[in-house]
């Protein structure tokens, strides 16, 4: 068949780049549109996540503090989640507990990272411990003071050392339902272990956590008996 | 109920995480046994002292910064 056409012999390259098949020049505001709508989203999207991700960093600094012991560790590990949170937040399920999904995203970079540089089970650093508690304690705070009787003579830094000693599973699900506030379902989900795991964790973590403080304030003169 | 079980049952207690069931189970202990009693109210001043005492600080501003533009940028 002769494709000649008023004199013009069409080819493939002609049929590209005559300008009523070109799509950039067929449809040129739809390619720009598209621009404009992406770049939306994405506003969306950086708003969204200042709003519902970034608002939890403070807990997850402390979190990543109390893994690590070293505030420049902290802050590697925090900045670490917060890319990955942001590539996937369009997985993230609004609505959910958002603090609960980057404290999730934090563990396992903290798993994959630091992991192999943990102490050793059953051996605590107390010189470590009380070294790295200095180290943050003069930073602003925002704790209150507790209203308690014979455990008000504790310092603060002995509570700290008595929950750091306690072995690493223990400590792990007392700081995220004492400390952050996670239900036993987040914490469950967080740590890959059922619900009643994590109910027998902080039974057995308080009970050892408990005997340790109470040994603290004997030293103070307490009687933890009576509680005088 | 024993009082080894209601002392387990406090821990969940205080996280107001029991079902109905053992919260009646619980209270119904409680009201039996003095010691338990006790040891339920040193139960809740354990958490207050861990959740009050513990240094909590805030995130270094450079760290703040740092994060904000990087979630800024478009990807």
């Amino acid at each position: 068949m002769n494709d000649f056409i008023a004199g013009h012999r069409f080819s493939g390259s002609d049929q590209m780049k005559s300008p009523s098949m070109d799509p950039a020049k067929q449809h040129p505001m739809k390619e720009k549109e598209k621009k404009q709508i992406l770049t939306a989203q994405e506003q969306l999207k950086q708003q969204e996540f200042q709003q519902e991700a970034v608002a939890h960093i403070n807990s997850l600094y402390n979190y990543a503090l109390h893994l690590t012991m070293n505030p420049d560790d902290a802050e590697d590990l925090v900045q670490e989640t917060y890319l990955k949170a942001y590539k996937f937040f369009n997985s993230f399920e609004r609505g959910t507990n958002c603090k609960a999904w980057l404290f999730k995203i934090l563990k396992n970079n903290y798993i994959n990272k630091f992991r192999k540089n943990a102490r050793e089970p059953g051996k605590v650093d107390y010189d470590l411990i009380k070294d790295f508690y200095h180290t943050i304690k003069d930073v602003q705070s925002d704790t209150t003071e507790a209203e308690s009787d014979f455990f008000h003579s504790l310092l603060h830094e002995e509570v700290y050392q008595a929950l750091q000693s306690l072995p690493d599973e223990f400590r792990e699900v007392i700081q995220l339902c004492d400390i952050e506030g996670f239900t036993y379902e987040e914490i469950a989900n967080m740590v890959e272990s059922p619900i009643g795991t994590v109910r027998s964790r902080l039974y057995r973590g308080r009970k050892l956590l408990r005997a340790k403080l109470e040994d603290y304030a004997k030293k103070h003169g307490f009687d933890t008996e009576s509680g005088e | 109920m024993n009082c080894n079980k209601a002392m387990v049952l406090m821990s969940a207690a205080i996280d107001g995480e029991l079902t109905p069931k053992e919260e009646a189970e619980l209270a119904h202990h409680l009201t039996q046994c003095p010691e338990c009693r006790a040891e339920f109210q040193d139960a809740k001043r354990t958490k207050i002292i861990i959740r009050d005492r513990i240094v909590r600080v805030k995130a270094p501003s450079n760290l703040v910064e740092s994060i904000t533009r990087l979630t800024s940028i478009t990807s």
